[in-house]
């Protein structure tokens, strides 16, 4: 039996009841990544520790001993989220051979849950992109069609998953790179409620919109992963103690609202397989309704400008005094010195922190970023209000099909604008997720599932019910 | 109007060097960026707050110092216990 297409529910039991042993299952998962890796590039470190934590997994089950819930399971990491003794690059030279010296919360609770991580996972530079084209590791391709973008910026983490080189993965998610490469690679993503998730040992990027986010190929997969590293972690005070442990339930007769604006905006192949994924939810029962979120055309100008304004203090910190990459401080003066070590940014990391820097410049605070969050409120407000009428609104995740790699890299504001169904959720602190809707032309379309914050269970109840009705999960030729 | 003086004076403030290349692409680019942010000016929002988290300051954990397990830094330039840096001037 091929062990590596298993998802993270079947792992764990297959492993408990001893029908195979952790370390045979990491063995066909490094097996399967030698094989995939040179078409996809989705992995920048291979964690050759893996086998040993497997040997440790399969002795406290011979003993008898809990092994936890994600027993075996092998995961694949953002390279933004802080691993002990695993180099953690952000996709930057600013960063090359940093190795972290802590775990970050969620790195800890999975390896109290038993999970095995195989693998650090690509990333557009600190996060900054949606295609995974701005890496210091090279391009990651999407494996529906390696001549094409797998979306960003956590496009390693979902291609690993759809390319069957791990169970499960975690990426971030500042203003939709866990649901855009979701999308793309036709696996399931999600972006949990501000403050569901620790941010602890995750890079900072802009910490008022980002939270880290479970990628599988199932609504179960992300769910197993969800209940490990949810809940509130005292070493990130904007955690909060509103856990649940999340369930598959078949509910029907949910609320849906249509968006009416991701709908409008929409390539007519992508509205047309999410018009069917309307179909197929009216057709278990659920209530559908065209809504509206008026200010939605404020949100990307309101996300980009805290976005860079918040990259722009963030980044700040990138002296590579106390660690970095390896330049030795002797014959440079301070200035010279953080000149130099700080052109190791790449193109668009330079961008974004130049714009946050003019966003904040004396005279300028109140006309963008104090409107920005204003707009942030307005969006909460309009949203708060749909929510007492439905209990999820829905649209397509990403306005367009996964494009060719270069097509948009040349022209930053056409890159920025396809993120204009994501970021809305970032921006209220509100969940959402990415579930395969379908196909068009070959290439997936994600269905996007937005809730009231705290509303995850609600959310999920949605996805899992469309994934069980529309059958749209399969893996790739590769 | 952005100008490529305002990009080069920003980069300096935030340590970054442009070459004449870059700053000419750089401030083509922000141009557009900017002016797409400049929407920002037509929506209303007259006695609307800026949103806010809601935690109180008691909400955060005890201000108590705690071990570090293992080397919290990344740097081989040390010198007696200390950090070495770049000289001031």
């Amino acid at each position: 039996m091929a062990l590596y297409t298993l998802g993270a529910g079947q792992v764990a039991a297959g492993i408990k009841n001893r029908e195979f042993s952790a370390e045979e299952y990491v063995y066909q998962i490094f097996e399967r990544i030698e094989k995939v890796e040179p078409k996809v590039n989705a992995l920048v470190t291979v964690n050759k520790q893996a086998i040993d934590r497997a040997r440790i997994i399969d002795k406290k089950i011979r003993d008898g001993e809990q092994a936890g819930l994600l027993a075996g399971v092998a995961l694949s990491v953002k390279d933004n989220i802080s691993t002990k003794g695993v180099k953690t690059t952000c996709a930057s030279r600013m960063l090359e051979g940093y190795v972290p010296p802590y775990d970050a919360t969620v790195i800890k609770r999975l390896h109290n849950a038993g999970a095995i991580i195989i693998g650090k996972a690509n990333l557009d530079e600190f996060a900054m992109g949606s295609t995974t084209e701005f890496s210091r590791h090279g391009i990651t391709r999407n494996p529906w069609d390696i001549n094409r973008v797998p979306g960003g910026s956590s496009g390693g983490s979902a291609a690993s998953v759809a390319a069957l080189e791990c169970a499960a993965s975690l990426g971030s998610d500042t203003g939709g790179s866990v649901r855009c490469p979701a999308s793309f690679c036709s696996v399931v993503g999600v972006k949990p409620t501000y403050g569901l998730i620790s941010r602890y040992g995750l890079v900072s990027y802009a910490n008022s919109l980002e939270q880290i986010g479970p990628i599988g190929r199932t609504v179960s997969d992300v769910v197993s992963v969800l209940n490990v590293i949810a809940g509130a972690d005292e070493d990130d005070h904007t955690t909060a103690d509103d856990s649940h442990a999340y369930s598959l339930h078949g509910r029907k007769g949910l609320r849906i609202g249509l968006v009416r604006e991701f709908i409008e905006g929409a390539d007519p192949s992508v509205g047309k397989v999410i018009h069917k994924a309307v179909d197929t939810l009216t057709g278990q029962g659920c209530s559908c309704e065209e809504s509206s979120i008026p200010s939605l055309q404020y949100a990307l100008a309101s996300y980009y400008t805290i976005a860079t304004a918040e990259a722009s203090s963030n980044l700040a910190r990138y002296d590579n005094v106390r660690y970095g990459f390896d330049m030795s401080p002797e014959g440079y003066e301070w200035n010279s010195y953080f000149v130099k070590a700080r052109s190791n940014f790449g193109e668009e990391v330079k961008r974004r922190i130049i714009v946050g820097s003019y966003v904040l410049s004396s005279g300028y605070y109140g006309k963008y970023y104090l409107k920005a969050q204003q707009v942030r409120s307005v969006l909460k407000r309009e949203l708060k209000a749909l929510f007492k009428k439905y209990d999820v609104l829905i649209g397509p995740t990403m306005p367009i099909l996964p494009f060719k790699i270069g097509e948009k890299i040349d022209d930053p504001l056409k890159m920025y604008l396809i993120d204009i169904d994501t970021v809305v959720a970032n921006l209220t602190g509100m969940p959402a997720m990415s579930v395969p809707a379908g196909f068009a032309n070959g290439l997936p379309v994600g269905l996007q599932i937005m809730a009231d914050e705290f509303q995850e269970q609600t959310m999920l109840d949605a996805a899992h019910l469309y994934e069980q009705a529309a059958k749209v999960q399969r893996n790739p030729e590769l | 109007m952005v100008t490529k003086e305002q990009i080069k004076h920003l980069g300096w403030l935030a340590r970054i060097e442009l070459s004449d290349a870059e700053l000419d692409l750089y401030t083509s680019q922000i141009v557009g960026i900017v002016k797409y942010l400049d929407k920002l000016d037509t929506i209303p929002l007259e006695k609307v707050e800026p949103i806010a988290v809601k935690k109180k300051i008691t909400d955060l954990r005890p201000d108590e110092a705690a071990e570090f397990d293992g080397d919290p830094l990344g740097t081989k330039y040390r010198k007696d216990g200390f950090v070495k840096g770049p000289r001031m001037t």
